[in-house]
C-alpha cells in the first residue's frame, strides 16, 4: 500500500466510533445476516483492501451501510455500456447477495456502487473485523477471496 | 433481553441496503399527470396574459417532469427482462415515451400533449398484456 493513497481526513474524532453496529436488512446474505452484531475498526484512514466489509455512509442517502470492497483505485469496473477507472480516493462497493436472494428475503435489488456509483474515502465510517454474535456465528468476517469477485 | 445483552447490544444501525419496492404500478400514474400537461398547453393557447401563461408553462414542467419519474419507475421497476417475450418493443416504447415527455415539457402546442398521452397508452397496453392490473393493483385497477 503506497504512503501516498488518499486517507479520509477525520482527526482524532474517528476514535468515537462506531465500534459496534447491528445489520438491518438482506443484502450481504449470507455472510451477514440481517441482526448480526458486528465490531467496527472505525480509526481505518484508508480503504482496505478488496474483498474486505466496510461500513460507509452511504452517497444519496447518507445513510450508514454495509458493503463489500469489491475495487479499488485504479481498477476498472463495469459501468453502465462500459467501464470506468476509480480515481485515487475511490472504491468500488458491492453487495454479497444477488437479486434472487434479497427478493427470497422479501427485498428488492440489492442498492450499491451499481446505484450510486463509485465511493469517495471521505464516507468510509469503518472495517468491520468480527461478529459477536449471534452464538452460533461468533467469528471473524473474513475478506472474500479476490479470485470469486 | 438480560443485562448482559443490553449492555453489549450496539445503537448503531447499518444497512445492508436493499431496495424496497411497494410492489404497486400503474400506467395510470403517469397518464393523468400527461393529461395535466396536455390541459395546461390548451389553457396557455385559451389566454393572452403573460402572467397566466408564464404559470402555465411553470405547472406544466413540472408535471412533465412527474410524467418521467412515473414512466421510469415503471420500466426500471415493475418491467423485467422476462416481459421482453410479451412485448418485444418494450425498450422503444418507454423511450418515444420519454421523448415525448420531454418534447411535451418543453412546447406548449396541445399536439405534443396528445402525442405524450398515446404513448402512454401504448405503455398501458404492454401493462396490461403482463398481467399488470391483476399483478401490481391492490384489488385490480379500479373499473
Amino acid at each position: 500500500m503506497a504512503a501516498d493513497e488518499p486517507r479520509r481526513t477525520t482527526g482524532l474524532s474517528r476514535f468515537r466510533g462506531p465500534w459496534r453496529v447491528v445489520v438491518a436488512e438482506a443484502s450481504m446474505l449470507p455472510s451477514i445476516a440481517p441482526g448480526d452484531w458486528l465490531l467496527v475498526d472505525p480509526t481505518v484512514t484508508r480503504w482496505p483492501r478488496r474483498g474486505s466489509v466496510v461500513v460507509v455512509r452511504e452517497p444519496v442517502s447518507g445513510e450508514l451501510a454495509i458493503k463489500r470492497v469489491a475495487g479499488r483505485r485504479g481498477d476498472q469496473v463495469p459501468f453502465a455500456d462500459g467501464y470506468l477507472i476509480l480515481a485515487e480516493d475511490e472504491a468500488w462497493l458491492l453487495a454479497d447477495a444477488d437479486e434472487e436472494r434479497t427478493r427470497a428475503a422479501g427485498f428488492g435489488p440489492p442498492i450499491d456502487s451499481r446505484t450510486y456509483g463509485p465511493v469517495p474515502v471521505e464516507q468510509l465510517v469503518g472495517r468491520v473485523w468480527f461478529r459477536y454474535a449471534p452464538l452460533r456465528r461468533v467469528g471473524r468476517i473474513r475478506r472474500a477471496d479476490d479470485a470469486t469477485r | 433481553m438480560s443485562r448482559l445483552s443490553r449492555w453489549l447490544a450496539p445503537t448503531t444501525v447499518v444497512r445492508a441496503h436493499c431496495d424496497l419496492p411497494c410492489g404497486v404500478y400503474d400506467p395510470e400514474q403517469a397518464r393523468i399527470e400527461a393529461e395535466s400537461v396536455f390541459r395546461l398547453q390548451e389553457k396557455y393557447q385559451g389566454n393572452e396574459d403573460p402572467v397566466y401563461r408564464a404559470r402555465a408553462i411553470h405547472i406544466k414542467e413540472e408535471r412533465a417532469e412527474l410524467v418521467k419519474h412515473h414512466l421510469d419507475v415503471l420500466w426500471h421497476d415493475y418491467f423485467k427482462p422476462e416481459h421482453l417475450e410479451a412485448v418485444p418493443n418494450l425498450h422503444d416504447l418507454f423511450w418515444n415515451a420519454n421523448k415525448a415527455a420531454s418534447k411535451a415539457k418543453a412546447s406548449v402546442d396541445p399536439a405534443d400533449g396528445k402525442a405524450l398521452l398515446s404513448a402512454i397508452d401504448e405503455i398501458d397496453a404492454a401493462w396490461k398484456k403482463t398481467g399488470g392490473p391483476e399483478k401490481t393493483r391492490v384489488a385490480g385497477r379500479p373499473g
